[in-house]
């Protein structure tokens, strides 16, 4: 028990289990069908997102790219189906392709040149956005097929929606990347410090391009995944995705020198953030009160990051003076 | 072999010298209508704001940090500009007076938060980047101020010098002048350096290094809202939306310049007239790919380009200058 009570998880779960019985016996329309379905669409997607740069944040940088990977990948997904007549699973490949592409992009030039990722993926932020408005011209893409259609709109159970199958997946994934695989340990090992995973026989340059890469590949996936939910590949796609993007792994507890993430906390993070912001419209608040309560949310989380660590400080001193 | 390479040439501002020179004669040979005075008195609009967007953020990259915030910052103090001039009729020069000790607040708070929490000034900066931008279209619900006084938007689209220059300008060259004084010359500058350069030995050296980032972040933050009260004078109305969605069309100007100019990203140095060099580069290349037509849609995609071309140069120059001075 004293165990569960250390993870980081296990707070945020906590609060996300008192705060949904809080907010549904007040409005009990939260736990109505439509609305958990909603929830689970917003939660699907942003769970994508945050472990597209969770996954940067472990090696301790940070990708700014993220959403303009997205929108490129979802611009390209559809207008190969609808220019090129392309079938799906041609026009996915590809897709995850560019996607992969970009974060090979990201990883080489950061690490084979030294400059700061955020430098690097401020750059490619807007090259991939510039390819993006210079293909598209800023015009949508309407036709999709309608088994992508399909896949954004079925349920396969009650409100639970089909779109919500790969992101639990990856999910999965990560977890089994981060906590039960040598390159995800390396990961971490080399995000907390660069220079003792060298010495130790770490290569810099297959830990950094790794994590670019399936960073470009998330960012994909997130990307084609709001194509089948909107049911249409529009150019802005990924826009907003920085701040939530960030929002929840620090949420999680993740910190941002590198070296410490929480799969499940992240993933907890992208819940709880989207319970808020599904809690203030049901309660009709402005939905420019969101994006400030994000930012509270983010600089709360900074403190009692940093209350915590002050008092695992205080504790280890304590020990080491016995 | 002696043959010595004089100091000057060497460092980045001449390179950027070199090629602002060269971007002009292209642009002049290449288009019509470059050197017409119409498009000087447009480019010495836009630059007098790059430059100032690009000082604001120079002040927060020599302490280690960044400032993500710049923009919502900037039009948070613009609209509140607008708002003491339009509806609470408080005369021009006390207004512009409060907006910049607003702006300085909100920097306050960036470097108070950043000091308190020890984290990286990015993440704060990203959390008060959508605050400030939340509360400003949640108060002025997304309306913006049209009808400021006269005096104030005359201001803007005065013309000087036979009609070539804009007013702006001037306040912006004037603020590097005095930047470069306050870093070069006073006892406050050089412990903003020696902070961003070495906290750990500003410390021991009775600097307070908490103080000092403090000052830097207030230090942009009033940067920040005088460049937003330029593009207020500019275009002639506050309106939330200027610098696009939560103030992101400030950000690649505002890192390109300083970048561009050669201060360093991990802090400790700081280059005035690199960061004006830089911002007028990317100004002229701005102007100069509209004028040879190549599309406003690629524009993005060149100035990232040109950001990546220009951090990667950096580093080659890095690499030669060390090599040169590890062989002498």
């Amino acid at each position: 028990m004293s165990n569960l009570l250390k993870k980081d998880w296990f707070g945020l779960g906590l609060v996300i289990i008192l705060g949904s019985i809080l907010i549904s016996f007040f409005k009990p329309a939260f736990i109505s069908p439509f609305n958990l379905y909603v929830l689970m669409l917003s939660v699907s997607l942003m769970l994508v997102v945050a472990m597209s740069q969770m996954i940067i944040i472990a090696i301790g940088q940070m990708n700014l790219s993220v959403g303009a990977i997205g929108g490129l990948v979802a611009i390209s997904f559809t207008g190969l189906m609808e220019v090129y007549s392309m079938s799906i699973l041609p026009a996915m490949l590809i897709g995850l392709l560019i996607g992969l592409a970009c974060g090979f992009i990201n990883g080489y030039i950061t690490v084979k040149t030294g400059i700061s990722a955020f430098i690097i993926t401020l750059a490619t932020l807007y090259i991939f956005k510039g390819m993006n408005l210079g293909i598209t011209e800023a015009q949508p893409f309407y036709e999709i097929p309608d088994a992508v259609k399909f896949f954004g709109n079925a349920k396969i159970l009650g409100p639970i929606p089909y779109l919500v199958i790969i992101p639990i997946i990856i999910t999965i994934l990560m977890w089994i990347l981060m906590n039960r695989t040598s390159l995800g340990r390396y990961m971490l090992a080399y995000g907390n410090n660069v220079q003792s995973s060298e010495l130790i026989g770490i290569s810099s340059t297959k830990i950094v391009i790794y994590a670019h890469v399936i960073s470009g590949l998330l960012a994909a996936i997130g990307g084609m995944l709001v194509v089948c939910r909107l049911q249409l590949g529009t150019p802005n796609i990924g826009d907003s995705w920085l701040l939530p993007s960030f929002a929840a792994p620090v949420i999680g507890g993740a910190i941002l020198a590198g070296g410490k993430v929480d799969v499940i906390a992240t993933a907890f993070g992208v819940i709880l953030v989207s319970i808020i912001s599904q809690a203030l419209v049901i309660f009709k608040i402005d939905p420019f009160f969101v994006q400030i309560f994000l930012g509270f949310m983010i600089l709360l989380a900074v403190f009692i990051n940093r209350y915590r660590e002050y008092r695992e400080e205080r504790r280890t001193k304590v020990f080491s003076y016995e | 072999m002696n043959f010595k390479i004089p100091n000057f040439v060497k460092t980045n501002q001449f390179g950027l010298l070199c090629l602002v020179i060269i971007f002009i004669c292209i642009f002049s040979f290449s288009t019509d209508g470059f050197t017409s005075r119409f498009n000087i008195y447009a480019l010495s609009r836009v630059v007098a704001l790059d430059i100032m967007i690009g000082l604001a953020m120079m002040v927060v990259i020599l302490t280690g940090g960044l400032n993500l915030s710049l923009g919502a910052l900037g039009v948070s103090a613009a609209m509140f500009g607008g708002w003491c001039m339009e509806s609470m009729g408080i005369p021009i020069s006390i207004s512009i007076i409060l907006v910049l000790a607003f702006g300085s607040f909100l920097g306050w708070i960036n470097g108070f938060v950043t000091v308190r929490t020890g984290v990286h000034s990015f993440i704060v900066t990203l959390a008060t980047m959508s605050i400030y931008f939340g509360f400003m279209t949640l108060l002025t619900e997304a309306e913006a101020f049209r009808k400021l006084p006269e005096i104030f938007t005359d201001f803007g689209s005065l013309k000087l010098f036979n009609k070539y220059i804009s007013p702006l300008l001037i306040i912006s060259v004037l603020t590097c002048f005095i930047l470069y004084y306050v870093f070069k010359y006073t006892d406050i500058g050089r412990k903003l350096i020696a902070a961003g350069a070495n906290p750990d030995a500003a410390e021991l050296s009775g600097i307070s290094v908490d103080r000092m980032f403090i000052y830097c972040h207030m230090l942009s933050g009033f940067l920040a809202a005088l460049a937003g009260i330029m593009l207020t004078a500019r275009i002639g109305a506050a309106i939330p939306s200027m610098a696009g969605h939560l103030g992101f069309d400030w950000l690649l100007p505002a890192f390109l310049a300083p970048v561009l100019g050669g201060t360093l990203l991990s802090g400790g140095k700081v280059t005035v007239f690199g960061t004006m060099l830089g911002a007028i580069l990317v100004t002229l290349i701005n102007n100069g790919l509209y004028l040879i037509d190549v599309g406003e849609f690629w524009v993005r995609f060149f100035l990232g380009m040109i950001l990546l071309g220009a951090v990667l140069l950096d580093r080659a120059r890095e690499y030669f200058t060390v090599k040169n001075s590890i062989v002498s």
